[in-house]
């Protein structure tokens, strides 16, 4: 049975941001697991030819935010967009070769994150101007109480499988379950900006670091043990946290694939199901051809 | 760098003043609103070896909070000073006091300074401190190779519970307070090690006193690794010397500065439990 939500309270709140740079500093590089220096792109600017679905890791990159990575230039407003915009949130280009192009938000990393079709991705670049329609903060499930949810579209939650059980429990569907050790940086700070890093994905990179979380794709659900993101990112025995794999490969130590998170509260308050499907891309990215017939019935 | 010689620095700190925001609250990691007393600035009454959980506080430290009103120098300020290292008031009230690194704190950089109580209650944020930096990349011969020093005053290297094992592969070992998995690692993960310390997610202390943790107690964290940023590695073994105290904040706790990071099999922490001493105000002339 779907959960109930109390969707139809919520506001849609208009926001404005921009494609933000991918920014370096004169020094260049950064340090990876064993000292190696390294400088790599991902962060900023619009990363091309990674989408929901395809793997998280394996790519000559750092922090790696698949599609375009927003700001607003006022810092105070760039706090509300990155704190009011929602996983499944969509996303309008506002102006450039590339405006009226349509997206999704994928999640946040200080920056919001947004997944285009790699045509309308191609066309884009910083300085963009993009607009978010903002709705999710607040979202609820009255018979869930234990239960927080945050940073995800209503729309979202509805096309997810799973809901309230029989036995009361939340069923989630998830691609994969993340062990405590896997808890990198983002740990204490807000779960309403950036995401959790997951060490233990570095491809290729040695055996003792691994926790075999190399498999992870963008846009994969997951369950993050031990992990209570109620207020904050914290380790907390018995709790647990649903996210989305927003981010990707990993260069630098201690950081790696980030879930956003989604919701979190008591592990026997959920139900979870192992389900490879669970991904973003099941839901929000349809395949070009269901796109386009879905473009025909519209009009 | 075994044989190079290590350099001093003079480093100007400015004892800080506490920074909020607009609004007074931040929220607990259950969910309460708290106003977060004595996260940063100038802590009076708290001095190493009080317990980590002993105040209504956030991110307490002994003594006085040390920045620089231009970021990248307040970062190099937390990247070169190192715990013992000297310290001297230069203007104030206080003008001539002599101070301690006691450990560091991360985000924008901060050094914890210690000073004598009669000292610290005439220092006012603003006033200027000198900090004679010098200790990373310090090599100690007779250490073995595999483990990294950080952060350490070599002077104060040899008055910690630390055994070196000599040149012939033998392990060191270290007296700690207790060791803790890298699960309960939080804020200071995937950052440098040498500017940042590391959370630990500890539990209070039971009603006896169970568990507790003192300032200045070494504590190990198996499996992470702080030899440039801080990060899970199976096998490794990360000793820190405990510089502040607990948060109410979810992710936060007591935050050990890095001082030895190496395999497990060559750096190995001994729990002395109740009987542990780990930095003190004796070791460090502050009494």
């Amino acid at each position: 049975m779907r959960a109930t939500t109390n969707a139809g309270r919520l506001v849609r709140q208009v926001l404005a941001g921009e494609v933000w740079p991918a920014l370096a500093d004169r020094h260049g590089y950064r340090v990876g697991p064993d000292g190696q220096p390294f400088l790599l792109p991902g962060m900023g600017g619009v990363t091309l030819g990674v989408h929901c679905a395809d793997p998280a890791t394996g790519y000559a990159s750092d922090h790696l935010e698949p599609g375009a990575s927003i700001r607003h230039r006022d810092a105070a407003a760039n706090m509300a967009l990155q704190f009011l915009t929602c996983v499944g949130n969509q996303v309008r280009v506002a102006g450039g070769p590339a405006a009226g192009a349509a997206g999704h938000v994928i999640g946040q990393h200080a920056y919001v994150l947004a997944d285009f079709p790699e045509p309308a991705a191609a066309n884009l670049t910083a300085g963009d101007p993009v607009t978010v329609l903002a709705v999710g903060q607040g979202l609820a499930l009255p018979d869930h109480p234990r239960i927080t949810v945050k940073n995800c579209d209503p729309g979202l939650l509805a096309m997810m499988p799973g809901g309230t059980r029989p036995d009361g429990r939340l069923e989630v569907h998830v691609a994969a379950r993340v062990p405590a050790e896997a808890i990198g940086a983002g740990a204490g700070m807000v779960s309403e900006y950036a995401n959790t890093d997951l060490m233990g994905a570095y491809q290729g990179l040695g055996e003792d670091l691994s926790l075999g979380l190399e498999g992870l794709r963008i846009g994969d659900i997951v369950a993050l043990d031990d992990a209570d993101h109620r207020y904050g990112r914290g380790y907390r025995p018995g709790y647990l946290t649903i996210g989305v794999i927003s981010t990707g490969q990993c260069m630098l130590f201690g950081h790696g694939p980030g879930p956003s998170t989604l919701a979190s509260g008591p592990s026997e308050a959920f139900w979870l199901v192992d389900d490879p499907d669970a991904n973003l891309a099941s839901w929000l990215h349809p395949q070009p051809e269901a796109a386009a017939a879905a473009g025909r019935e519209s009009r | 760098m075994t044989g190079l010689r290590l350099v001093a620095v003079n480093l100007l700190g400015v004892a800080e003043h506490p920074r909020l925001g607009d609004s007074p609250y931040r929220v607990d990691r259950d969910g309460r609103c708290y106003v977060p007393a004595g996260d940063g600035g100038i802590v009076l009454g708290l001095r190493l070896g009080d317990s980590a959980f002993g105040l209504a506080a956030d991110h307490a430290a002994p003594g006085a909070c040390l920045v620089h009103p231009d970021p990248a120098s307040r970062h190099a300020l937390a990247s070169y000073a190192c715990i013992g290292n000297q310290a001297r008031v230069r203007t104030g009230q206080a003008a001539g006091a002599r101070g301690v690194v006691l450990g560091q704190r991360g985000e924008e950089g901060r050094v914890i300074v210690g000073l004598a109580q009669d000292d610290l209650a005439r220092v006012r944020p603003g006033d200027e401190v000198a900090v004679r930096a010098c200790g990373q990349g310090l090599r100690p011969p007779g250490l073995a190779p595999e483990v990294t020093v950080l952060n350490l005053d070599p002077d104060l290297l040899g008055l910690l519970p630390v055994g070196p094992g000599g040149e012939d592969g033998a392990a060191v070992t270290v007296g700690v307070r207790m060791t803790v998995p890298s699960r309960l690692a939080g804020n200071g993960i995937g950052r440098p090690a040498v500017a940042w310390d590391l959370d630990l997610q500890l539990p209070p202390p039971g009603p006896g006193g169970d568990g507790d943790l003192l300032l200045g107690d070494l504590v190990a964290v198996t499996d992470i690794d702080a030899r440039y940023n801080m990060g899970y590695r199976r096998g490794w073994v990360t000793v820190g010397v405990v510089g502040h105290g607990a948060s109410p904040l979810p992710g936060h706790g007591p935050g050990i500065t890095p001082i030895l990071t190496g395999p497990a099999g060559t750096l190995r922490p001994r729990p002395d439990g109740a009987g542990h001493v780990g930095l003190t105000e004796a070791m460090v002339q502050l009494q």
